[in-house]
């Protein structure tokens, strides 16, 4: 099970020409990979992960995926702000096939959000927001997450349970920062000007992107 | 891949779709309604209310006719809103939901399903109280149900091809939403809610019947009085809109999704 690219182009247009993300990708994610990449700000990368969650195609090339990959964390994905977490939560379920009241019971173990669980969205902080994003998709049991930018995984309590879990599946987390990459993945790739390089060593892709 | 595997291929998509448009069901009501005062019974009320007021204005202001005036602006005023309710709603659709393709098997297709049928059960529901209700006031019925269920079930479709190329035209062009808007509201007058074909001079006669919603009111006053006055509907006239409709509204659906920018 894995995820590939095949000569993937991606661009789309500007208000003059055109804005190139891939110029003729080529990669390989195994099952189980923890990845990193890594780009500036503008590089493309929410494009690539749409791309990876299978809701964006390329402009040319082909995304093979054969391992079930989560929704983009870290994007709102359709959350209702005027609806609790716990009936957010059941939605998702819902839409998953998985069972409600086990997926609920995850998450209320698993946020760390205690009453807020029954309150609708909206009132939540972002932190909250993001926990509980995280822990629907956990409750979900993807073969691998795909986890956009600054989330709340830093080193808290939660963050470590995070990263616990998620030892159990793949990871690509798509981020500027490269401390982040370096405390939860064991691979890195690079996108800079149309161009995704993957490296085998962590310490080279860190090393190249610091110096871009 | 034999015809055995590809029946499996199909159900499983069937189910799963299933799944996804129940699951946009549940949160469309939630989010509509929210969860305290009338709650869902919001959504019987509001064509209820206004079908009913409707109802009573003309059986007050109108002439006796061999028609009750109640009946037939009530009932066909349940009809309208099928129409109303669906399309008001459709240049909101794609806005209000894209985000939620982000979930790779929500499609866009599935997001106008849950509303439309949504929509369409609860005018449903009105429909059977107004006629129950009807019935124990005067002891009236319908003379053919089955022809005043397809008249709803003709509308629902024919809104909902009308829905896809609707949001679809909203997304393409901004101001096409309120364009668009405004003939909703020529429908109400020139659609077939008000009038009976055989009551119009025949050259308006002809020009009102190329408009698909008369066939469905005319149908629909055929499934209630029939034997009282002489309908004028063509059914695949009415079908051919709807697939027409559809085959556009669900191509143009296509080439949407592939210019949405999720942010």
């Amino acid at each position: 099970m894995s995820l590939e690219l095949i000569n993937v182009h991606k661009s789309y247009p500007m208000i003059s020409g055109r804005k190139v993300v891939l110029s003729g990708a080529n990669g390989h994610i195994s099952r189980g990979e923890k990845i990193g990449i890594l780009g500036r700000n503008g590089s493309g990368k929410s494009t690539l992960v749409r791309m990876f969650a299978g809701v964006e195609a390329p402009t040319k090339g082909r995304i093979k995926c054969s391992m079930s990959i989560s929704w983009p964390i870290g994007v709102s994905a359709g959350v209702k702000p005027t609806l609790t977490g716990e009936e957010n939560a059941r939605f998702i379920a819902r839409l998953y096939g998985r069972n409600e009241k086990r997926t609920v019971e995850f998450v209320e173990s698993f946020a760390e959000l205690e009453e807020y669980l029954r309150m609708p969205i909206m009132t939540y902080s972002s932190g909250m927001r993001s926990r509980l994003s995280l822990s629907i998709s956990l409750a979900v049991d993807f073969d691998c997450y795909l986890v956009d930018e600054a989330l709340a995984v830093g080193d808290t309590r939660f963050g470590r349970a995070f990263a616990e879990r998620i030892e159990r599946s793949g990871l690509i987390l798509v981020s500027h920062s490269p401390a982040l990459v370096r405390r939860l993945c064991t691979r890195a790739a690079v996108l800079d000007q149309g161009n995704l390089t993957f490296y085998d060593d962590l310490d080279e892709a860190l090393a190249t992107y610091n110096a871009l | 891949m034999s015809l055995r595997e590809e029946f499996a291929i199909i159900r499983r998509g069937a189910r799963m779709q299933q799944r996804v448009i129940g699951a946009l069901m549940i949160r469309e009501l939630g989010g509509r309604f929210g969860r305290y005062y009338l709650g869902y019974f919001w959504l019987f009320i509001e064509p209820l209310l206004l079908g009913a007021a409707i109802g009573l204005f003309h059986y007050w202001r109108d002439r006796p006719t061999a028609f009750g005036p109640f009946e037939f602006f009530a009932i066909g005023y349940i009809l309208f809103f099928v129409f109303r309710g669906i399309l008001n709603r459709a240049s909101m659709a794609i806005p209000g939901n894209q985000a939620l393709l982000y979930h790779r098997h929500v499609t866009l297709p599935d997001i106008f399903f849950a509303r439309h049928i949504i929509e369409s059960v609860a005018c449903a529901g009105v429909l059977i109280v107004m006629l129950l209700a009807l019935y124990v006031a005067d002891g009236s019925v319908p003379e053919s149900p089955i022809k005043v269920a397809a008249a709803m079930a003709l509308m629902a479709l024919l809104s909902q091809g009308l829905a896809f190329l609707w949001a679809s035209m909203s997304h393409a062009v901004d101001v096409a939403a309120r364009f668009l808007q405004a003939i909703t509201f020529l429908v109400l007058p020139i659609g077939g809610m008000f009038f009976l074909v055989e009551w119009l001079p025949i050259w308006v006669q002809e020009i009102v019947l190329w408009i698909p919603t008369v066939h469905i009111f005319e149908l629909l006053r055929d499934g209630q009085f029939g034997s009282r006055f002489r309908a004028v509907y063509d059914l695949p006239y009415v079908a051919g809109w709807i697939i027409v409709t559809h085959l556009l509204g669900l191509s143009a659906l296509r080439i949407t999704r592939q210019r949405i920018g999720l942010e």
